[in-house]
Order: C-alpha cells, then sequence, then structure tokens
C-alpha cells in the first residue's frame, strides 16, 4: 500500500536535509514574519498605545483595549502576537542548529538572516512585554529566551536585560554572518546594525547607538528620498525604496483588505472603487477607517503647512469641508492615515516599513543629545528637517525644552504610526499625554491618571503575557 | 397439478396487493394483483398455502376442495417479529443480543426536512441532535451516549446498505437502525466508538407494480421565541441614559429583522415506483426538494434519483444494483454567504432608512448620517451580491450474493462514490462587499472519490437446537480528495464570471488529501433453540491516519441474551407476553481525526511563500505513536412486553474510552500550537428507556412512544498529572468533571455603589486559604476562573410521540425536550453591553431584568456608559442560561380516502395532510431559540453550548397529498 502524505507540506526531516530546502525553509521563516498575527496584531500593540493615534468610536475588536490601556490577559491581538513571534523564532531555531558557523558564505549568510530574525521577534517581545529597559536597568522580567538545540517547550521569563543582552549577541553574529547584497525585504548586515542602534538607544547605550547609526547611514546603501519621492513613500514597489532598510514583504496576492492594518487608518472613496491617496471616502468603503491622526499629532504638523508629511495624512472632505466624526465629544475630525496604503496602488496593501535611514539619524541625534553632544544632535535632526520641507532649529531654538525634546518632537513628526512614539517616551521616563479626543478618555484603568495622561510606571505600558501561554506553561508569571 | 385461486383482504376488508402466497416448503410462489386476487398452480402435495404480507400475521391456509381460498389477514402489531438490519446481517429484534433503535421510514419523515439527521431528532433514546441554524443548506449534529472523544469527531458512523458511507435521501429510506453498544456496532467495532446509523433504502417486492406519489407544500416562519430587539424609540430612551443621541433619529423606526426575514415556501415532491417478478425487484424513485430560508434569498433546492435493482442470476447467485445520484444547489447558503444579512438583521440601527424615497435601498457608505457601526444595509448587498454552491453526489453498489453449499455463502460489496462540489461567491463593485476590489469573485471546486470492498464469507447451520452462524469480513477502503479554489477582482458590475476579472485578489489554491483503511474480522453467532443467544467478534483495522508505530487496532466484543419467556417457567404469568435480558461488552475504536495528524510536516502552501519565492515552515509536531482511541462499552438491557400492548426497552451503560486522540495545546515556545496525542479516559454513563404504548386499539386507535435518555459524562484521566486538558478553556476538560463542565469567572452582579459589574475573585492568603470577593477589575476576575456548577450536557433528551386514529382520520403529536443544560448565550456580547457597542441595536430587556441608574440600586444590569463599562460584556457566567426546553415538533393530522371512492378511480390509496413542524417551544432562554449545537465537529468545538447570531429555526405548515396507483 502506497504511503499516504500530504500535499502542501513536506516531511520535516526533508525540510531541512540540503541546503537549497534550508534556503526553502528560510523564506519560509519569514513568511511566519509576514503573518497578519504577527504584522498586524503587532502594529496593535506597538502603535497604539501612542498618543499619534485617535480612536473614532468603540470598536468590538480587541484593538481598542491596546488603544485604551485596559488591556485584559485574554486579549486576541497580545495572543497573536506572542505564539507567532515564537513560531518564528522556533522555526529560525531549527535552521541555526544545522548550519555550522563554518559553512559556505551563502550558508553562513542564511544563518545570519535567521539569527537577525530572531532577535527582532524578541527585541519586539521584549519591549511588549517587558517593562522599559531604563526601568531598573533590565531587571524587570523579560520574556523567556529560545535557543537552538534547546529541548524546554516551555521556559521561565529570563529578565529584560537578559533578553536583550540575547538580541545583542545574535544580532552581532548576524552582522558578521552576513553580507551586505540582500534587498530590503530580507536581512543583511546593515539590516543588523540598523537594529543594533535602536537596541542599544532602548538600553541607554549611546556610544554603541551612534556606532552603529553611522555604519549603515556610511554604508553608502541608503539614501533619504526627496521631494515627490519622500511624499509617495508608502505607494511604491518597496524592494525600490532606497530609505527602506527593512521592510515586511507583502505581495499584490497578499492583500489584507478589511482586514489590512491601513484599513483601520484608511477609506477610500467608494462605491465605484476607483479611490486614491488625495480622494479619501467615507468609512466603511474600503477599510474600517476608524483610527485616525490625533488632533495633538496634526496641531504639531500645521506649525508648518509645507511640512511634506502632511502626505502621510489625508483630511476627509467632503466639498472641501473637513468631515468629523460624530460619535466622540467634542466630534473628531476626520484626518486618515496613509501609511499603510496603496502600495502598487492597492488601497489596504502595504509592505510595513521596519527600518529605515531616517530613524539612523535621528537615534544619532537622541544618543548625542542625552550625551550632551547638543550640535551634532540638532545637526541629524536639521537633516531630517531640511528632507521634509521646513526650517532648520538652532541650539538658540530649543534653549526652552532642551535638545532631547526636539529630537523626541522631530521623531514624533517623522515616525508617527510607525510603532515607535510609546517607546519613545516611556524608555525617556516620559509620560504619555493624550489631551484630545478619542474613546481612550472612556474608560480608564484606575492607576491612569483621569482622560489623558499615561505615566511610564503605568502597570499598562506593558502588555498582560497571554493567558492562553501562562495556562499551558506554569513557569510563565503574569505582569502586574 | 392444481390450479388454486384466491383473495386476500386485510384486517378491514380491503383487498391486500402484492401479498405473497408461497406453497409451504416450496419455492413456488405469486402474488396477489390489484383486486387481491391470485393464481397459484400448486406442485407439492401438501396443499398448504403461506399468505405474507407486510405488517400483518403471515397465516397457512389449507386448500379445499373447491380450489378458492379467501383468505383475511390480521394486523401484526408485534414489532419483535420486525427484521431489523444489523451490522452485516438483518435478525429478528427479538433475537438480538444488543441495544439497537429502529425508526422506519414513515416516523422518521413525519417533520419535513430533507436532512435525516434532523429527522431522528427525539425519535431514539439517547439519540441527541441538534442543530445551530434553521439555514436548510446546513445540516444537524447527532450524539448517542454521550461524547467521549476530545478532538476526534464524535459524529457516529454511517452505513447504507450494508457498507459504509454511500448516499441516500430521506424520502427513499426503508429504516434507520441505531446501534448503541459494542455487541451490536461489533463489526463496524474498529470506527464505531460513536455508535453506528444504518440506512437501509426501500426495495421492490415481487408483484405487482405499485406508484406512489407523495406531495407537499407550505409555508415556514423564521421564529424569535422570547428575543425582542429595540426599536427607534425605545433605543432612543436607552441611549440617551449615557450618551446624547440626536432626536431627529427618531424620524426613522427600520425593524432590520423584518427587512431580513420573510415566509418562505417549502415544496417535497416524490415519484417512487417499485414491484417485479420473482426473479427481480425493483424500487425506483425521484424526489424534488426545495426549501425557502426564512432569511431573504436563502434556499436549498435538491433533485434526487435512486434506482434499486436486485436480480437472481440463478439459483444460487443475486445480483444487487443500487444507484443513487444527488443534484444539490444551495443558494446564499450561511456558511459561504449571507451578504452579511443574518448579522446586519440583529445589529443595524433602527435609525438607519433602509429605502431610499425613491424605493430604492439606501447604501450605509454614503448616507448622510448614517450610524449603524458597519456602515452597510445588506438589502443594499443583496440587490447584486450572491453566492451558490452545487453538489453532486452519486454513489453505485455492485454487489453478489453466491450461495456456495446450503450452509456456506460468499458475498461481496462493492462501492464507488464520487463527489462533484462547486462554489461561487460574487460581490458586485457596486457594493460595499466588493467595492473595495472593484468587484470580487471566488470560485472553488472539489473532487473526492471513496472507493470501497467488502468480501464475506458466511457459514449457517443448525445441529438440532444448536444454531450457528460464522462470518468472516475482509474490507478495504480508499479515499481520495482534490479541491482548487481561485478568485478574481477588478469585474465590471454585474458580471459574474471569472473571464471578467481584471486580476486576482491572491493566488490559487488547492491540495490533494487521501487515507487508506483496510479490515478484517470474525464473528461467530450462536443460540440455542431461539433461547438463548450467543455472539462474539474479532476486529483488526489498520488507519492511514495513524503514527508509523501503531496504525493498526484491534477490537473485539462479545453478547448475550436470554428470551425468558420461552421458558416453561414463564408461560403461567400472562400479562408478560414477553421478557428478555440482553447483555455486552466489547471495545470500539475511533479513527475520526484529520488525515495527517501523526506526521511531523513543514507546510509548503502558500502561507509559507514570501516576497513571490515558495518557502517552508514548521507547522506540525511529529507523533510516530500516534494511534487508535478505544472505547469499552458494559450494556445490560431489558425488553419486556405486557399484555401484548405494551413493550418496553431499558438499557443501562458504561462507556470508557480511552488514548483519547486530542489536540493538545502546546506553549508557543515550543514553536507549535498543538500536538496530536493519545491521552487519557472519559467515562459516560447511562439510561436509556423506550416505551410503546398501544393504549387504545379499538375503532379509536390511540399510540404512544415515549422515550427518555439520562447520560453522565466524567474526565476519569488525562496525560500523567495534568488536570484539564484545555486549561483557560470555557470547556476545560478537567478531571472529575463532566466533559462539558462550564468555566469561567462567576458573575456577582452589580455593584450598588457605583452600578459597575461584579465578579468573583479568589484571593489566597499567607496559609493557603482560599476565599471569594468580589472585583469589578475583569483581569483579576478572569485569573479566578471557576467551574460554575453547570453544564453544557442536558441531564436528560427525549421525546413524546402520541398517534390516534379513528376511521379514516389520524393525528399525531410529537414532542422533544432537552433538560438541565447551560447554554452560553453569546449573542447578549452584543445585544447586552451596557453601552460599548452604541452603533449596535440592543435587545429589550427581560422584564425582570434592572438597569443600574443610581447609587444604591440593586440592579441586574450594570449602569451604563458609552464605550462599555469595565469589560461587563467579557465572558463570564452572566451570559449562560438555561438551555432546557420542550419543543413540538411536529402535528400532523391525515385523512384516508375512503376505498369506495378510490376503487373507481384505480387509485389504491389516497391520504391528505397538513402537518406543522415547531409549532412551540417553552424555554426560559433569553436568545432565539435554546437550541444549540451540542456536539460540533472538531473543528467547530468551540461553537459547543454556545448561541451565537442564530439563524432561527423555522416554523412551518404543510399541506400534502399521498397517492398510490
Amino acid at each position: 500500500c502506497k504511503k499516504v502524505e500530504p500535499s502542501t507540506a513536506i516531511d520535516e526531516n526533508v525540510a531541512l536535509g540540503d541546503s537549497s530546502h534550508i534556503a526553502t525553509a528560510t523564506i519560509g521563516v519569514y513568511a511566519v514574519l509576514r503573518n497578519p498575527d504577527y504584522v498586524r496584531s503587532g502594529h496593535f500593540l506597538m502603535e497604539y498605545p501612542g498618543d499619534n493615534i485617535a480612536q473614532g468610536q468603540a470598536s468590538s475588536d480587541d484593538l481598542s483595549r491596546c488603544y485604551r490601556y485596559n488591556q485584559i490577559p485574554t486579549g486576541t491581538h497580545a495572543t497573536n502576537f506572542w505564539k507567532q513571534a515564537y513560531h518564528l523564532i522556533a522555526a529560525a531555531n531549527k535552521i541555526i542548529a544545522v548550519i555550522p558557523d563554518n559553512a559556505s558564505q551563502a550558508s553562513k549568510q542564511l544563518k545570519g538572516e535567521n539569527l537577525y530574525l530572531r532577535a527582532m521577534a524578541e527585541f519586539n517581545l521584549v519591549r511588549i512585554f517587558g517593562r522599559p529597559y531604563t526601568q531598573g536597568n533590565g531587571s524587570n522580567p523579560g520574556v523567556p529566551i529560545l535557543k537552538e538545540n534547546s529541548t524546554d517547550i516551555a521556559p521561565a521569563r529570563s529578565s529584560v536585560k537578559e533578553v536583550y543582552d540575547a538580541v545583542l549577541a545574535d544580532l552581532l553574529k548576524a552582522a558578521d554572518l552576513m553580507s551586505s547584497s540582500n534587498p530590503n525585504v530580507y536581512a543583511s548586515k546593515e539590516v543588523a546594525y540598523a537594529l543594533l542602534s535602536r537596541v542599544y538607544l532602548y538600553m541607554n547605550d549611546n556610544a554603541n547607538a551612534i556606532k552603529y547609526a553611522g555604519l549603515v547611514i556610511n554604508s553608502g546603501r541608503y539614501n533619504l528620498l526627496q521631494g515627490g519621492d519622500y511624499q509617495n513613500y508608502f505607494s511604491g514597489v518597496p524592494e525600490n525604496n532606497k530609505e527602506t532598510i527593512f521592510c515586511i514583504k507583502h505581495t499584490k496576492t497578499q492583500d489584507q483588505g478589511f482586514s489590512a492594518i491601513g484599513s483601520m487608518y484608511y477609506s477610500g472613496q467608494g462605491p465605484d472603487g476607483t479611490s486614491s491617496l488625495t480622494t479619501p471616502g467615507g468609512q466603511g468603503n474600503t477599510g474600517w477607517g476608524e483610527i485616525y491622526a490625533s488632533r495633538t499629532f496634526v496641531e504639531d504638523l500645521n506649525k508648518y503647512p509645507n511640512d511634506l508629511r502632511h502626505s502621510f495624512i489625508a483630511p476627509y472632505t467632503i466639498a472641501g469641508v473637513l468631515q468629523y466624526n460624530q460619535k466622540l465629544t467634542p466630534n473628531t475630525p476626520m484626518y486618515y492615515i496613509t501609511k499603510y496604503s496603496f502600495q502598487e496602488g492597492i488601497v489596504t496593501l502595504s509592505s510595513p516599513v521596519y527600518l529605515r535611514l531616517a530613524e539612523m539619524y535621528l537615534n544619532r541625534a537622541e544618543a548625542n543629545a542625552k550625551l550632551g553632544n547638543s550640535q551634532q544632535a540638532i545637526d541629524d535632526v536639521n537633516i531630517i528637517r531640511a528632507r521634509a520641507g521646513i526650517p532648520n532649529l538652532t541650539l538658540a531654538d530649543v534653549a526652552a525644552n532642551g535638545v532631547l525634546a526636539a529630537v523626541l518632537e522631530e521623531r514624533r513628526l517623522e515616525f508617527a504610526f510607525e510603532g515607535q512614539r510609546a517607546y519613545d517616551l516611556f524608555r525617556n521616563n516620559l509620560p504619555m499625554v493624550r489631551n484630545y479626543p478619542g474613546t481612550h478618555a472612556l474608560n480608564n484603568t484606575p492607576t491612569t491618571n483621569i482622560m489623558q495622561t499615561v505615566l511610564p510606571t503605568d502597570a499598562r505600558v506593558v502588555f498582560f503575557i497571554p493567558q492562553t501561554e501562562i495556562d499551558n506553561n506554569p513557569k510563565l508569571t503574569q505582569n502586574p | 397439478q392444481t390450479v388454486v385461486t384466491g383473495t386476500v383482504k386485510d384486517n378491514k376488508g380491503v383487498p391486500a396487493i402484492g401479498a405473497t402466497i408461497t406453497e409451504k416448503g416450496l419455492k413456488n410462489s405469486a402474488v396477489t394483483d390489484v383486486n387481491g386476487k391470485f393464481k397459484i398452480n400448486l406442485k407439492g402435495k401438501s396443499g398448504v398455502l403461506t399468505i405474507s404480507y407486510i405488517g400483518y400475521k403471515a397465516q397457512e391456509v389449507t386448500v379445499g376442495a373447491s380450489g378458492d381460498v379467501s383468505v383475511t389477514l390480521a394486523e401484526d402489531l408485534n414489532k419483535l417479529n420486525e427484521v431489523i438490519v444489523v451490522g452485516y446481517s438483518s435478525k429478528q429484534a427479538s433475537q438480538l443480543s444488543s441495544s439497537v433503535s429502529v425508526i422506519s421510514g414513515n416516523k422518521l419523515r413525519d417533520v419535513t426536512s430533507n436532512n435525516l439527521v434532523g429527522l431522528l431528532q427525539g425519535k431514539a433514546p439517547g439519540v441527541v441532535v441538534s442543530s445551530a441554524s434553521g439555514d436548510p443548506s446546513s445540516g444537524a449534529s447527532i450524539l448517542i451516549r454521550g461524547a467521549s472523544s476530545i478532538s476526534a469527531s464524535t459524529s457516529p458512523l454511517v452505513v447504507v446498505d450494508g457498507n459504509i458511507g454511500g448516499t441516500y435521501n430521506p424520502t427513499d429510506v426503508e429504516s434507520v437502525t441505531i446501534l448503541k453498544d459494542a455487541a451490536a456496532t461489533g463489526l463496524y467495532g474498529s470506527r464505531a466508538a460513536n455508535g453506528v446509523i444504518i440506512v437501509t433504502t426501500k426495495m421492490g417486492k415481487s408483484g405487482l407494480t405499485k406508484i406512489d406519489i407523495n406531495s407537499v407544500v407550505g409555508f415556514n416562519n423564521a421564529t424569535f421565541g422570547n428575543f425582542h430587539l429595540m426599536n427607534s424609540q425605545q433605543l432612543y430612551e436607552y441611549q440617551k441614559t449615557f450618551l446624547n443621541p440626536d432626536p431627529s433619529l427618531l424620524k426613522n423606526n427600520t425593524n432590520w429583522l423584518d427587512l431580513a426575514f420573510r415566509t418562505g415556501i417549502t415544496q417535497n415532491h416524490t415519484i417512487s415506483a417499485s414491484g417485479g417478478s420473482d426473479k427481480t425487484q425493483f424500487y425506483v424513485s425521484g424526489n424534488y426538494y426545495k426549501e425557502q430560508g426564512t432569511l431573504i434569498d436563502n434556499a436549498k433546492t435538491a433533485y434526487n434519483l435512486r434506482s434499486n435493482l436486485v436480480t437472481n442470476l440463478s439459483d444460487k447467485i443475486k445480483l444487487s444494483v443500487l444507484l443513487n445520484t444527488i443534484y444539490t444547489k444551495d443558494n446564499n447558503p450561511t456558511n459561504l454567504f449571507t451578504g452579511n444579512a443574518l448579522y446586519d438583521a440583529y445589529l443595524s440601527m433602527p435609525f438607519d432608512p433602509a429605502y431610499n424615497a425613491d424605493g430604492t435601498p439606501t447604501d450605509g457608505r454614503t448616507y448622510p448620517g448614517w450610524v449603524g457601526r458597519d456602515k452597510e444595509n445588506f438589502l443594499h448587498g443583496l440587490q447584486y451580491n450572491f453566492a451558490n454552491a452545487k453538489s453532486l453526489n452519486t454513489s453505485g453498489d455492485f454487489n453478489i450474493d453466491y450461495a456456495i453449499t446450503k450452509h456456506l455463502s460468499f458475498a461481496t460489496y462493492n462501492r464507488v462514490t464520487l463527489y462533484n462540489y462547486r462554489d461561487e461567491t460574487y460581490y458586485d463593485t457596486r457594493t460595499k462587499d466588493g467595492g473595495a476590489n472593484s468587484g470580487e469573485l471566488y470560485n472553488s471546486n472539489s473532487f473526492s472519490s471513496t472507493l470501497l470492498t467488502s468480501n464475506r464469507l458466511k457459514y449457517d447451520n443448525s445441529f438440532g437446537n444448536h444454531n450457528l452462524s460464522l462470518l468472516v469480513v475482509g474490507e478495504g477502503q480508499k479515499f481520495h480528495y482534490e479541491d482548487q479554489y481561485l478568485n478574481g477582482k477588478g469585474l465590471p458590475a454585474g458580471s459574474p464570471v471569472m473571464s471578467t476579472a481584471t486580476d486576482i485578489i491572491s493566488n490559487p489554491s488547492g491540495g490533494v488529501d487521501e487515507y487508506n483503511f483496510r479490515k478484517y474480522l470474525g464473528q461467530a453467532d450462536y443460540n440455542f433453540a431461539g433461547k438463548y443467544f450467543l455472539v462474539g467478534s474479532y476486529v483488526h483495522e489498520y488507519s492511514s491516519r495513524f503514527g508509523s508505530n501503531n496504525p493498526s487496532g484491534n477490537f473485539y466484543q462479545g453478547g448475550a441474551s436470554w428470551i425468558l419467556t420461552k421458558e416453561d417457567f414463564m408461560q403461567n404469568v400472562k400479562a408478560i407476553n414477553f421478557l428478555k435480558l440482553r447483555v455486552s461488552y466489547g471495545t470500539t475504536g475511533n479513527a475520526e481525526i484529520g488525515n495527517y495528524a501523526a506526521l511531523g510536516l513543514y507546510s509548503i502552501d502558500q502561507s509559507a511563500s514570501y516576497n513571490g519565492a515558495p518557502g517552508s515552515y514548521p507547522s506540525q509536531k511529529v507523533n510516530p505513536n500516534l494511534t487508535w482511541e478505544k472505547m469499552k462499552t458494559a450494556n445490560l438491557g431489558l425488553d419486556f412486553g405486557l399484555f401484548n400492548r405494551i413493550d418496553v426497552n431499558i438499557d443501562v451503560y458504561q462507556k470508557t474510552s480511552s488514548a483519547l486522540l486530542f489536540k493538545k495545546p502546546l506553549p508557543a515556545t515550543s514553536g507549535y500550537n498543538y500536538v496530536f496525542e493519545n491521552i487519557g479516559s472519559v467515562r459516560n454513563r447511562g439510561l436509556e428507556i423506550n416505551v410503546n404504548s398501544r393504549n387504545l386499539i379499538g375503532a379509536f386507535k390511540w399510540e404512544t412512544n415515549f422515550n427518555i435518555a439520562f447520560n453522565r459524562n466524567k474526565v476519569l484521566s488525562l496525560d500523567a498529572g495534568e488536570l484539564t486538558a484545555s486549561p483557560g478553556a470555557s470547556l476545560p476538560i478537567a478531571v472529575g468533571h463532566d466533559m462539558n463542565d462550564w468555566y469561567m469567572p462567576i458573575w456577582a452582579g452589580v455593584d450598588p455603589a457605583n452600578g459597575k459589574p461584579l465578579w468573583q475573585k479568589l484571593v489566597t492568603d499567607a496559609n493557603g486559604n482560599v476565599t471569594k470577593q468580589v472585583t469589578s477589575v475583569y483581569s483579576e476576575a478572569s485569573a479566578s476562573k471557576q467551574f460554575t456548577g453547570s453544564s453544557a450536557s442536558p441531564k436528560f433528551t427525549g421525546g413524546i410521540t402520541n398517534t390516534f386514529a379513528y376511521k379514516n382520520f389520524s393525528l399525531s403529536t410529537f414532542f422533544n425536550f432537552v433538560y438541565g443544560n447551560q447554554v452560553y448565550n453569546d449573542s447578549r456580547v452584543y445585544f447586552d453591553n451596557d453601552g460599548l457597542y452604541d452603533s449596535y441595536n440592543v435587545m429589550v430587556p427581560l422584564k425582570s431584568w434592572t438597569r443600574w441608574q443610581k447609587p444604591g440600586d440593586i440592579a441586574t444590569e450594570p449602569k451604563a456608559i458609552q464605550g462599555g463599562n469595565n469589560n461587563s460584556n467579557a465572558t463570564s457566567s452572566r451570559y449562560l442560561e438555561n438551555g432546557s426546553y420542550l419543543r413540538l415538533r411536529n402535528v400532523t393530522l391525515g385523512y384516508q380516502l375512503p376505498q369506495s371512492w378510490l376503487n373507481s378511480l384505480k387509485i389504491r390509496t389516497a391520504r391528505i395532510f397538513v402537518s406543522g413542524d415547531n409549532l412551540v417551544t417553552f424555554t426560559k432562554f433569553t436568545g432565539v431559540d435554546p437550541e444549540v449545537d451540542l456536539s460540533p465537529s472538531p473543528d467547530n468545538i468551540g461553537n459547543k453550548g454556545i448561541s451565537s447570531f442564530k439563524y432561527p429555526i423555522s416554523r412551518k405548515i404543510l399541506f400534502g397529498v399521498n397517492v398510490g396507483f
């Protein structure tokens, strides 16, 4: 009798049996990364606690709890992300285990990519579920660390510091193993450098944050997009983007439709489907369109009407009149967000950008600001401001609030909606002040200051460990 | 040679058509004609004729000198003489050692439906049928004697006309036999852990050709039970308590439920012909069934053709050829598409208008000031969008029975079943659903084939009072399935064909699925003088679904019974006309899991691709030891008949399943979501009672059938040291508990001080003592989940049928009941949400519910707050409700047209009737209907005991006529 085998899966021994299968399995790790449980749920966890967005109405989706700081241990998105991130790490581990460090250059590249992917997943886990490194210098509980060849399928949480150390070790080794040739939808030497710069910045290791930002900037592989190219940053073909260091590629046939990240931010004009970036429509046409740019973000952006970054929001107007969401008091103006829409002309398609060159300048600026190198910090900020078409700052301009505040404000405008804002504030021990209309003010947890201010010490700055994981792994402790 | 003529009439004096007249001891027979007359040439010398006629006692007459015989037959009221199809053979009911229930085709078809499983509801003790939806294209699920599997299917094995699987239409069913204990299920033992349903289709009888026409037409309406949604005024008043609704909203008062539901029409028409000669008999039938769902645009249409042919090729060889084809078309089935009508019908706001001034449906996307959350008017989409599914299900049986010698016979039963399925779902560019992609079209096709051969050698002999039969069977089954799925976007308005698409939405997909089974079995069946019965069997079966270490399973079964009324000492007990004791014990198996559950796999499908390149990722953890789930069943049965009027069957049983197939959840740090394992043990114990009573047998007849079944389920053990199989789940499967015990935060009402929700919180002090406190923080409550003391399993279920007949009138009523289960009313998460969803409609609260308004209020409902009150609608015992109900499933009033009218019209029989289905349901459940899926498929297990956005069941009024020629 013939052996009965599935048609859409292969035996696990075959899958890692030779170098061509290992290359295929590495593609598979990127595919695990591309899963909406990682990309979309992760986006909600990283961006929605920020102050650049406002939710216009109560939603049936658990994403509301990410936004409102009233998470529960059974939250959908934290559960999705945790599971998918560890699936990614486990998939990478199987490959890391079978490639020796003295393998061929091609194999070393694959090993490096898997080390990078593992480090990235673990870094995101620790910043979502573990308290900021700068609180207690990493002594708080982090997340479990999974190493290749480990047989413990239910490990306990390591400390935040231990996780950061593991992430650094992986990234350094990955950078060592990889070349510079891979397109920006895969990992390469500079991708590892870029993430090293961010990780060091989170650890307040400013010298190293500057060092690795510099390695990326000076590699010459990337350019800041200018003018119209910049304004169309997110609607082009991802691989052709000279500023992107690493993005999570979605092909035209991987459009997520109403389940896309962009669906929450933008709704095009209907009903004929001929929407474009410049023609937003009412909610429910091409997307839910219920998360808007916050009023304070729009006000900050409006300081310079010519700021090119206006291209990343789209006021919903009818006959030139800005529309307001009536469900909130006061009513909320509907400024859609377009960073996750219209890749290659498809309204809800996007390849979320994880690392881009502008961050290297502003990582370096933040690190220099903290080291007291004010002029160097301002110089990097001005590179970004010049590209945005707004006036340069001088040290005198920032004297009142300090250089760091200027850097953070520039980061806010530049990386809005890219999952950076909450970490920018909390790692610098700053509160999240959400003084604008939105459903976050409806039902706060007792420890958050009424209405708008979330202190960096608030328990809900980090998410609960998913209850199902605690149920299946008694060694996991819950966050308070 | 003598020619004998005669007339045969039934007890009412009506000519018996098709009665068989056999010359005693010889193979010489004749059949009565339409006037009940027959003619037979006697070949032997006894001069004794045996006259048999279905439903009447066989009668022997001695031919007198006149050579003319007139016989009036007596009705056979003794069900014990009925021949029951069990396992690989047929037996008289009185000779069985096992627990079986038989439902005749006529009893089955009182309710009008095209779904056999649904028709079984309440008809037999211990058979729990439940259906979550009133969609005519959706099925029902069935559970026999309680669930005893976790991740494997709990559905019984279906056997049609002697072979596993196959197809059938309810109109062609002669009888359904349900095998419940190990002795009965024995020969299917390897796959019979969940019981066996044996469907026997109708066969022709030698004699005159009979033509029957049955026609039913009627109306169906949705039933909403105790559930009511708010109208505009009610919703406005409610919302005023927590936000400031614009009074202008009151200008509309749309009843979306009314717009979504309609009076549907059900039609069921069958024409059949049967008959044949001594050598060859046939039954052919055609059936057309159409049921319009009560949800607009939803309908099921089915065409069925069956042809059963049996012919004796010689004295020794009998050939049977059975063919069945069913073509089904589902319009807008809810599993494929509802155009959001079902969901939106419940949740849309009465403030939003359904129609524009010109009568066209409004478009929620562009209508100014639309308040409904989803910006959608389903009526707008339904103008252009649709889905349909078509399937062609065909089976062909080719069976040969060969009598090698007087005592030894060989049979080969072979079947091919082919299934073709195609569906399409279309979203027009003008609608909300299709607008984003400028029109969308989804097509899928699948094909499956099941090949089965079953070869049987049988030895039968009697030695004085010793009767012995031996059976050896070798069987093989091979299943192959393939499917393709594609989609397109950018279609011009109103062009729902793939060729008009300008691009694809996602890449085409598809694959192949296969499995094999191989089985060998032996059975010995012995009885002494028709008084003592013994049966024993052994089965060995291989399945490709299990791990390389343990793909085969061995099973054995044994049973014994004793007919006490055949003993001399019982002859004087006149009140007891029949008494039998039965006992059986044996093992059965379950292999109903996915086809590749034991393998360690890397997925290579599209989910593994990145940037257009094919990839692979670990998708399933290996378990080479995965093997058959096994169940040990003990059954003790008592059958007795009193005064020739009352028949009672009582069974007690214990089923203990072990090595349960379980999709064990793993922590994500394992790299997998789950692994398939054999774990633990679950026990079901129960009592089943079935009573048939002929209360009145005079001119006015009254017969009652009552059945009731009690089942208790308990998880005995799990993996070493584990207390729950699915920790954290609402039905966690915990040692010492019913598998269906609810486990969740316990609702503690509303805080009188501030109107916040309260749940119980378990606090452990320094000494380890646990005390119960209350909290209004849901994360604390969810860390304090508890067993609620209630279960999704009913305490008992059953049905009661009363049939009355007087002269030509007959009336039957059938109730079914479910008692003692709790249902999680998930819809209240949306309809009773304390302000969380201010753009969804809400339910009208029950009179006994009170809303907190000011400090000091003792209320059942928390204070309503825009954006919700502290997760008050998150999972907790707040929404657990009593799921008991008593339902009048059917009432049928019939009138048999007098024979005197019909004779002149050459009509054999004619009956007209009116029938009502689901007329009344008595329940306290606050949702649309308390009936929920009690045994969903493993893929759907999360829906067990949960009621959510239910497609209501239909109340049907039907008019029918049966005419026979």
